[in-house]
């Protein structure tokens, strides 16, 4: 494998990657299933709404929506479903899951590509610039500014950021995806769409960009004192050119490896931070499907969610291969 | 035969709550000066202001309905949207007063069982028009299987028939006074047959995209984010003044009151209210504010009988004694609601006996409590209080609760769930005290007669007191049948009488409903569910 280098070696990989993660996901979606299914609390009660409905009626529902089979059956069917890509009906949207899924798909990807982006490229300037001088006002400035950002709990961090920006400065949008009363179309639309994204992009970014900056920081100071960067000093080489080119290469795999497990918490994220702002995005959907019991849909996110982890983790590690030249597959 | 326009059903209304002696806090005083120079400044410039065509409001909705159906589901928000786009038989002026929604008249016979309608010419909003089979098709195919309220009310009807195109007869088993009430668009819309027909009615692609024959005509729909509805140009009664209503699904609640305040919405129910932000919002100039009774809702605690201690009476009227109720309304209700003046709350008249008041009968006494509690034999008493633990007033009452009780020796563990799991608990008789909310339309056969009658374990929404009583069960039955008020408030003494002693529920309070819109928004309220009528919307010119 370390001989073969070059693209073919890397799909190969990645072939073998993608087979392995179906026994993976297999596993993501049976616990999920079984979890979901014996957390306390009956869905066909949120269905029925609150009103005090005959018993035949309450089996009747159960029945419609294929809730009075053993748990093995049910997992047994949904099982056959998912593989044939049926991701199930939901109870409370009276919709296909997939079709569900597919709507805020798009909305959700946005906030989240571009917290990574935001939280990543920030949190990277920050962690050099304070691992450059360590001990300096700069550096004590960014850790501090981190270790702020990890402890924030973003839900409470979106609310004071509507306060400040929409409440009293009024610059703007409280919440929602888009503006509610003026229909804008093509350019327009697509920068109205940025000035809703803002606040919950800053709430969803501050604990990413300080996981980042410390993490940057903590690995750029180790890779600093190595013999390799004591030798590049020794060249006479500039300590801008030392800590950008050579030793912050060196340094970003740590880092590439921490942004790439983080997607996962910023899903999580997402689903408070969507309804803070009334992002209409799966994280949403997971939490109004937490409260209705909307097993379909809960499996059909987290399925969504598993399967995005393990993408971004082959990516991760496909990024090894560019960043560190002796890494090969 | 008795005429409709003589209006059989008097006014249902609150009056009790003002007529009954009960004490003034500083906040009733407050909202009551606050009401008072409302009115004063409000007169006149209502007085000038004539209705103006055209415009879009943003309604404010806490969830995405499920779907759009009102006549398979009894869901808040799904009602909301869809009680504008559909039309029932009859509806409710805001004091309670029924008139004739499709049906342009009714008369009832003289034995009051059975109910004549007379339909107006109307038509759906593909153009059909409606008739009597549309009517009875909705009730007997759609409504009666999967509408839980319009079940109840179908429990007391033997038939429903249409004699010819515009006619349709109800006849009943026995009389029961809230049959007008339960055929509005609420509970039994006429949905179109011809859409319908030989379909499942729960997966019908018209429940999210319906057609109905209402003042407002379906448009668009993005889930999780809006619905649109616009007007109907074709409605067979009043046209609707606005062009266009937008629902905003704004699932936070401090980001409703944020969207009145900000001007990104324009109406908000009390439904979705934060009570803690209604002092902000009425301290805004550009917003304008609401506060009363549309119908009635009742705030309690049952008390599970089955509990050892809590099966003593003597028990159950020292926690009554002992827990301050208009401290909870001040504090965990913001002030919005009259502490509990009875078991069916102050919002029935008839229903209410001023010789029983919870308010003067069982004030706060700690001593009292005790006494109780010593005559009884019993202490160190531990009780679990289980609540749905979004609901933000049960936790503050669960917080003042446990502090009084602690008082006289009883020891309240909170014990918050999510809400499937209270249910679950609760109806499973797993607590001891819980509170839960009501409400009751426009009658209390409605929602409050399933608080006292005895009901097996594991009904959800009924009376999980373990409390059951063949007198009260059937004095209700006979209170729920019949059309005279006086008879009925017989009955209810009696009712009052008998569960002001043996107290299985401690009725916190009745709910006072809100409303926040923007300072040009009109025409709220008109009919008696604020969800209702929102053709009568309109902005004044600023």
């Amino acid at each position: 494998m370390a001989a073969e280098g070059g693209g073919n070696g890397l799909a190969l990989y990645a072939l073998r990657r993608a087979v392995n993660a179906v026994p993976l996901i297999l596993g993501v979606v049976i616990v999920n299933f079984v979890l979901i299914a014996l957390a306390p609390g009956d869905p066909v009660m949120s269905l029925i709404g609150e009103y005090p409905a005959p018993p035949e009626y309450v089996e009747r529902v159960r029945q419609d929506f294929g809730l009075d089979k053993s748990i093995p059956e049910r997992l047994w069917l949904y099982l056959v479903n998912v593989a044939q890509g049926d991701l199930g009906f939901s109870f409370a949207n009276r919709q296909p899951v997939l079709d569900l899924l597919l709507q805020r798909l798009g909305r959700t990807l946005i906030l989240m590509l571009s917290t990574v982006v935001v939280a990543s490229t920030i949190g990277l300037f920050l962690g050099v610039i304070a691992a450059r001088k360590p001990g300096s006002l700069t550096d004590r400035g960014a850790t501090g500014f981190a270790l702020i950002g990890y402890a924030v709990p973003e839900f409470w961090l979106g609310q004071i950021l509507i306060l400040v920006f929409a409440v009293l400065l009024g610059w703007l949008p409280a919440g929602g995806f888009r503006s509610v009363r003026i229909e804008y179309t093509g350019l327009a639309a697509a920068l109205d769409m940025f000035k809703h994204m803002l606040l919950p992009m800053a709430a969803l970014s501050f604990r990413y960009m300080a996981i980042t900056t410390r993490l940057t920081r903590a690995s750029l100071l180790e890779v600093m004192s190595a013999q390799y960067i004591v030798a590049a000093r020794g060249r006479g080489l500039s300590e801008n050119t030392i800590l950008w080119r050579h030793a912050l290469r060196a340094a970003a795999l740590p880092v590439v490896t921490v942004i790439g497990y983080n997607f996962g918490f910023i899903v999580a994220g997402s689903a408070l931070v969507e309804t803070v702002f009334g992002w209409p995005g799966i994280g949403r959907l997971m939490y109004d499907s937490i409260y209705t019991r909307d097993y379909p849909v809960l499996l059909g996110i987290l399925l969504f969610v598993s399967v995005t982890v393990i993408i971004v983790n082959l990516i991760t590690d496909a990024f090894y291969a560019v960043l560190d030249p002796r890494v090969r597959y | 035969m008795i005429d409709s326009s003589q209006g059989d059903t008097a006014p249902l209304r609150a009056s009790s709550l003002v007529k009954g002696r009960f004490q003034m806090t500083w906040s009733t005083v407050k909202r009551a000066l606050f009401v008072f120079a409302a009115l004063l400044l409000a007169v006149p410039a209502a007085a000038q202001e004539t209705p103006v065509k055209g415009g879009t409001a943003i309604v404010i909705l806490g969830s995405d309905p499920e779907h759009l159906n009102v006549g398979i589901s009894t869901s808040y928000p799904t009602a909301a949207v869809g009680a504008n786009i559909y039309s029932g038989l009859v509806r409710s002026r805001a004091d309670g007063r029924p008139e004739g929604d499709l049906a342009s008249s009714w008369t009832v016979s003289d034995d009051n069982l059975t109910y004549t309608f007379t339909l107006r010419q109307a038509n759906f909003h593909d153009g059909t028009p409606v008739t009597s089979a549309d009517v009875v098709y909705s009730m007997l195919q759609i409504e009666a299987p999967n509408h839980g309220r319009f079940k109840t009310a179908y429990d007391q009807i033997a038939s429903i028939e249409a004699p010819d195109a515009q006619t349709v007869v109800i006849t009943l088993k026995a009389p029961y006074a809230p049959l007008l009430s339960l055929l509005t668009v609420f509970d039994a819309p006429v949905l179109p047959k011809h859409v319908f027909e030989g379909t499942d009615p729960l997966t019908n692609p018209a429940n999210d995209a319906p057609i109905g024959s209402g003042p407002f005509k379906f448009a668009n729909w993005v889930r999780g984010e809006r619905v649109e509805i616009v007007r109907n140009d074709d409605y067979f009664l009043e046209e609707a003044l606005l062009d266009k209503i937008i629902f905003r699904i704004v699932p936070q609640d401090v980001a409703r009151s944020t969207a009145i305040e900000v001007g990104e919405a324009d109406l908000l129910w009390g439904f979705y209210m934060p009570p803690a932000d209604l002092p902000r919002l009425e301290s805004d100039p550009n917003v304008n504010t609401w506060t009363g009774i549309t119908i009635p809702a009742l705030y309690f605690v049952f008390i599970n009988t089955n509990t050892p201690g809590l099966d003593d009476a003597r028990v159950r009227q020292a926690i009554m004694y002992a827990v301050d109720r208009e401290q909870v309304v001040d504090q965990a209700q913001g002030g919005l609601g009259q502490a509990g003046s009875g078991p069916f709350g102050g919002g029935f008249a008839y229903a209410y006996d001023e010789s029983t008041d919870f308010r003067t009968r069982y004030p706060y006494d700690p001593e009292k409590a005790k006494a109780l509690l010593a005559e009884a034999g019993v202490s160190g008493l531990q009780l679990r209080f289980v609540y749905d633990s979004a609901r933000g007033a049960f936790a503050a009452a669960g917080d003042i609760m446990r502090d009084q009780l602690r008082q006289v020796g009883i020891d309240l563990v909170l014990q918050p769930a999510e809400r499937a799991v209270m249910v679950d608990r609760v109806y499973s008789g797993d607590y001891d005290l819980t509170m839960q909310s009501f409400t009751s339309g426009g009658d209390p056969t409605i929602g409050y007669h399933r608080i006292y009658r005895s009901a097996a374990p594991g009904t959800p929404f009924v009376n999980a007191t373990g409390y059951s009583n063949p007198d009260i069960d059937a004095w209700l039955d006979q209170a729920g049948g019949l059309a005279d008020q006086d008879a009925r408030a017989e009955y209810y003494g009696k009712i009052n009488e008998v569960l002001a002693n043996d107290v299985p529920v401690m009725v916190m309070f009745d709910e006072l409903a809100s409303e926040a819109s923007s300072g040009n928004l009109r025409g709220m309220r008109t009919l008696l569910d604020q969800r209702d009528g929102l053709e009568f919307l309109w902005f004044a010119p600023r």
